[in-house]
């Protein structure tokens, strides 16, 4: 099966290398594509030095913006299964194999989850009540349990790569995607991997930007649960 | 209302009106946003001509001075524009967003045509 790695990149010149020396090392078969957010720094040369393809984003879109642009890649290019994995070397691609057989498996979507095992970066303490949070607000719309639904490591099949391509939030999307998804009928599980702080630079939510996130991705989860069917609840 | 409130009211929304028509006629305003200007304008021309309807809503409403009816006759015609303003840039985001994907992709298309 055709498999693409979909790296959205924002300002990740400095870790891009090793992710690509790492993706390099992965004994599997599949394509890696960045999407370059309209980076300033060197990201897209970075790119071009290793051989990998980039889109190159001509107007800063946002992580769900970003995304979005690589199911589209995957959907145009006929890619059977996409995989997300942030281009801050968070996601150690060692667990490509692992996520990947799930979809092989037949399920619709597979979440990298550092929740299962509780092995290797578990963030902070807030951040981690947050994501709690999140996981029983999702129990209690969906039915179903997810241990990370903020993990940006994620497979999915043609099915679901053609419904991201055709609509996606815009911020923050990863809880807000596991309900459409849920919703739509699609079958998806958690395995377990070990994420790793962030190399270099920061994380985008931090202060007043995480009380903002916490009221948009609550009310976002909630009308996702409501939404249309198949539908474009989340444009 | 007083008659110098009535008549200044009366030439500003008529000049006004004009104005709106006359940014339609010269295309420097697209019909689909002008429309909510257009109403609005019309109804300030109505509502100066004939302050009875505000003398009536102020009745209806128990509002005690028909003036207080204008302001929430202004009101209600602002949030409806701000309103339609609102709808308007919602999908002018996501078109943008579309175009935006799309130009990054064909850029790499063509990359790799070159190729």
């Amino acid at each position: 099966m055709k498999t693409l790695v979909i790296i959205p990149a924002y300002q990740e010149a400095r870790n891009l290398p090793r992710l690509f020396e790492e993706l390099g090392e992965v004994p599997l078969d599949f394509d890696v594509v960045v999407i370059n957010d309209c980076s300033t720094d060197d990201t897209e040369e970075v790119c071009h030095r290793y051989g990998i393809p980039v889109v190159s984003l001509p107007v800063n879109l946002g992580i769900g913006g970003a995304v979005q642009t690589g199911y589209k890649y995957a959907l145009r290019n006929g890619y059977d299964i996409a995989v997300q994995m942030d281009g801050d070397g968070q996601h150690d691609p060692k667990f490509l194999k692992l996520v990947l057989s799930r979809i092989h498996q037949g399920y619709d979507m597979c979440i990298g989850s550092r929740f299962i095992e509780n092995k290797g970066f578990q963030s902070s303490l807030t951040r981690r009540a947050g994501i709690k949070y999140f996981s029983w607000l999702i129990k209690l719309l969906t039915g179903q349990y997810i241990s990370d639904p903020t993990s940006g490591f994620r497979a999915c099949n043609r099915e679901l790569i053609r419904l991201f391509a055709n609509s996606y939030p815009k911020d923050y999307p990863e809880p807000e995607t596991i309900v459409t998804a849920i919703r739509n009928n699609y079958r998806i599980t958690e395995v377990p991997v070990i994420m790793r702080p962030r190399q270099y630079g920061e994380s985008s939510i931090t202060g007043n930007m995480a009380a903002y996130y916490m009221v948009k991705v609550t009310l976002a989860v909630i009308m996702a649960a409501f939404a249309k069917k198949n539908g474009d609840g989340a444009r | 209302m007083s008659s110098e409130l009535r008549i200044i009211l009366i030439i500003a929304s008529v000049a006004f009106f004009i104005f709106i028509l006359n940014m339609v006629r010269t295309k420097k305003l697209e019909l689909k946003y002008a429309l909510t200007w257009l109403l609005t304008s019309l109804a300030f021309v109505l509502l100066s001509i004939f302050p009875q309807i505000l003398f009536f809503l102020a009745g209806i409403l128990h509002i005690e001075l028909p003036v207080n009816a204008l302001y929430l006759c202004v009101i209600f015609l602002l949030m409806m524009i701000v309103f339609t303003l609102t709808v308007a840039v919602s999908r002018q985001a996501l078109r943008i967003k579309t175009l935006v994907q799309e130009i990054g992709l064909l850029k790499e298309a063509i990359e790799r045509m070159k190729k």
